[in-house]
């Protein structure tokens, strides 16, 4: 009954059919003795044999049953998403055999435009898997005794990583008192490099487990991660500590860097567009070679009142040693004097790339200049008088 | 075309789903109001990259994510993280422009007195003995009004001991910029705040005058309670 709920919250445009649908096949799930004879499930699990076993305790049949209704329900949306496919395909216009999911997901952006602000309510087709997450297979046979041998604590996966965890570093402990008592010097060249990545957040490690799992037992993850890895021979363990980290981002800023366009003057330019900064936006144009003229909005940098934001402006200038040498032009429009001259700090440094060598590239990086500021204004909650703000405490 | 709307219902909205699975989905928040912690500090202060060169360890700072410089942050020579602090310190109500103003015509005060006196100087020893720089003169004031102990209050017994302590190096300077404030808030209606704050900063500078004898008193006030110290861990 839940099932058929949640999939009329899916699917409210066509209710009826949707009804029809789950009807017939609950009828065919009570119709238990009727063998079904066209199975495409059978890849995914071995009904025949299964069911074909006398003694099945009552534990294994609720789980088949379950088991069975949800990979009818996955190969019906897998069905749905695929029919849904073809018609966005052939809606826009495309062949329906080439469609990609960026297809789609452009297809849909531009059916249902959308100005809702959290992108996650925004309207969505994604393939079913993505949508509804995995499930665990059996954990015990048919006659209801467990596989696991963590089974009991009701979340064996995750407290296997922790006994995988605590016997790695068993084994690093004892393997230091061997080289220690053999007098040798740890292995320069094993080393454990771990500064691109981080751990896996909590989403991202209930997703690998399969499991919930709370915030004080992820704390516990990371209590136990972070000891192996703090152990000098952490490094002969890599694969499992690897794991369970993600890799940072790649560097963006070395690449995609344009090509700068020749004007009439016959001087290079290149033009950033979208620069934004809190609720400015503009767009930013370096010409090289030039005098070091700055022009913003039409006037020179007495646009800004403030010492503050002409520091911000020419601060990559500076920074880069190229404040004589290149012209700045920028329109600038919203927002505030920090807001604005945020901005074109940003577009001056992004643009500045095309000029620079690969040495000034990596000391802009490390100097933040090449990271986009994308934070907000945070919004106010009901309830309190600020976003984070909470009313004043009274007794009563 | 019936047919084709017929069969959209696949596109979903996840915050509507009541089924159990929802409950793993995560939600994306469109635009964060801060950075996540796996963000390093930008380093962009020309002397601390050269140090990091030296080590050859920027190009693998160059690797990881960093952190935007806040807004009040440059890597020009003028740039002084301890005057921006002192700035943030005389700030009332978040005017920033009114603040960096009263404290730069503090510096220009520092620096007519010092230039005064200097012509005044007669002998180049006595020339050489006085600071015309404003920021060393609020680096040395500061250096000199920093506390090294503190006195914390604790109850034994029923009676509240000051006992004293070692300081945090944060709390020391906090207290040296605090007491430094308090002292030229003392003035007159018809002094102006720069005059007397630059005032302070020369007395302290030269180790003398209403802050560097409260961190004295400070002192010994630590030194005659000494026999308590003991209550810190007892």
């Amino acid at each position: 009954m839940a099932l058929c709920f949640s999939v009329k919250h899916l699917f409210p445009i066509s209710k009826c059919y949707v009804k029809n649908i789950i009807l017939n096949n609950v009828c065919k799930y009570t119709s238990k003795n009727v063998p079904t004879t066209n199975h495409a499930l059978d890849n995914m699990t071995d009904w025949e044999t299964l069911s074909k076993k006398k003694k099945i305790s009552k534990a294994m049949k609720a789980y088949l049953e379950r088991a069975k209704e949800h990979d009818e329900f996955m190969k019906k949306q897998e069905f749905e998403y695929k029919i849904g496919k073809r018609h966005l395909a052939n809606m826009m216009g495309e062949d329906p055999e080439t469609f990609t999911q960026k297809d789609v997901d452009r297809a849909i952006e531009y059916l249902f435009p959308s100005g809702i602000y959290d992108p996650a309510a925004r309207p969505l087709m994604k393939p079913p898997e993505e949508v509804f997450p995995a499930r665990k297979a059996a954990e015990f046979d048919e006659a209801g005794r467990p596989h696991h041998f963590l089974f009991y604590t009701g979340k064996p996966n995750f407290f296997k990583l922790l006994h995988d965890g605590a016997e790695h570093i068993q084994q690093a402990y004892n393997f230091e008192d061997k080289v220690i008592r053999k007098k040798a010097v740890p292995d320069p060249n094993g080393e454990l490099n771990i500064d691109n990545s981080i751990w896996l957040t909590k989403e991202q490690l209930e997703q690998v487990l399969v499991e919930s799992i709370t915030d004080l037992e992820y704390d516990n993850f990371k209590l136990l991660m972070e000891r192996l890895i703090s152990l000098p021979y952490a490094y002969r363990h890599k694969e499992f500590i690897e794991k369970y980290r993600k890799p940072l981002v790649t560097q963006r800023f070395a690449l995609e860097i344009p090509k700068p366009s020749y004007d009439d003057e016959g001087r290079a330019f290149v033009t950033t567009y979208e620069c934004l900064r809190k609720k400015a936006r503009g767009d930013v144009t370096i010409r090289v070679p030039g005098t070091g003229k700055i022009t913003i909005n039409g006037k020179d940098l007495t646009y800004f009142e403030d010492v503050q934001p002409r520091e911000q402006v020419m601060f990559p200038l500076f920074f880069t040693n190229m404040q004589d040498r290149v012209d700045v032009e920028c329109n600038i429009e919203g927002g505030g004097p920090s807001g604005q001259s945020g901005a074109i700090r940003w577009g001056i440094a992004w643009g500045l790339r095309s000029f620079v060598d690969k040495d000034m590239l990596e000391k802009m990086q490390v100097a933040g200049l090449l990271t986009r500021d994308h934070r907000r204004r945070e919004r106010k909650k009901p309830g309190q008088p600020g976003a984070r703000k909470k009313p004043t405490w009274k007794r009563r | 075309m019936s047919n084709v709307t017929h069969y959209l219902p696949v596109l979903k909205n996840p915050l509507l789903l009541r089924s159990p699975w929802s409950r793993l989905q995560k939600r994306f928040l469109g635009r964060p109001t801060s950075f996540p912690d796996y963000f390093q500090n930008p380093i962009f202060r020309k002397e601390d990259q050269a140090k990091l060169i030296e080590n050859s360890e920027l190009s693998k700072l160059a690797a990881v994510p960093v952190r935007p410089p806040a807004v009040y942050e440059t890597s020009s020579v003028y740039h002084d993280p301890l005057v921006n602090k002192v700035i943030n310190h005389v700030m009332e109500m978040g005017k920033k422009k009114l603040a960096r103003e009263l404290v730069e015509k503090a510096f220009e005060n520092i620096k007519r007195k010092q230039i005064e006196r200097y012509h005044l100087a007669s002998s180049p020893e006595e020339k050489a003995k006085i600071i015309l720089d404003p920021k060393t003169v609020l680096h040395r004031a500061i250096a000199n009004s920093k506390p090294l102990l503190q006195l914390s209050p604790i109850k034994r017994g029923g009676i509240t001991y000051q006992v004293p302590g070692p300081i945090t190096e944060k709390r020391s300077l906090f207290l040296a910029i605090k007491w430094l404030l308090e002292a030229t808030n003392e003035k007159d209606r018809t002094i102006h705040f720069p005059e007397q704050f630059a005032r302070e900063l020369l007395d302290a500078a030269s180790n003398t005058g209403k802050v560097v004898k409260r961190k004295q008193d400070l002192h010994r006030q630590c030194e005659a309670n000494r026999a308590y110290a003991h209550y810190r861990w007892q």
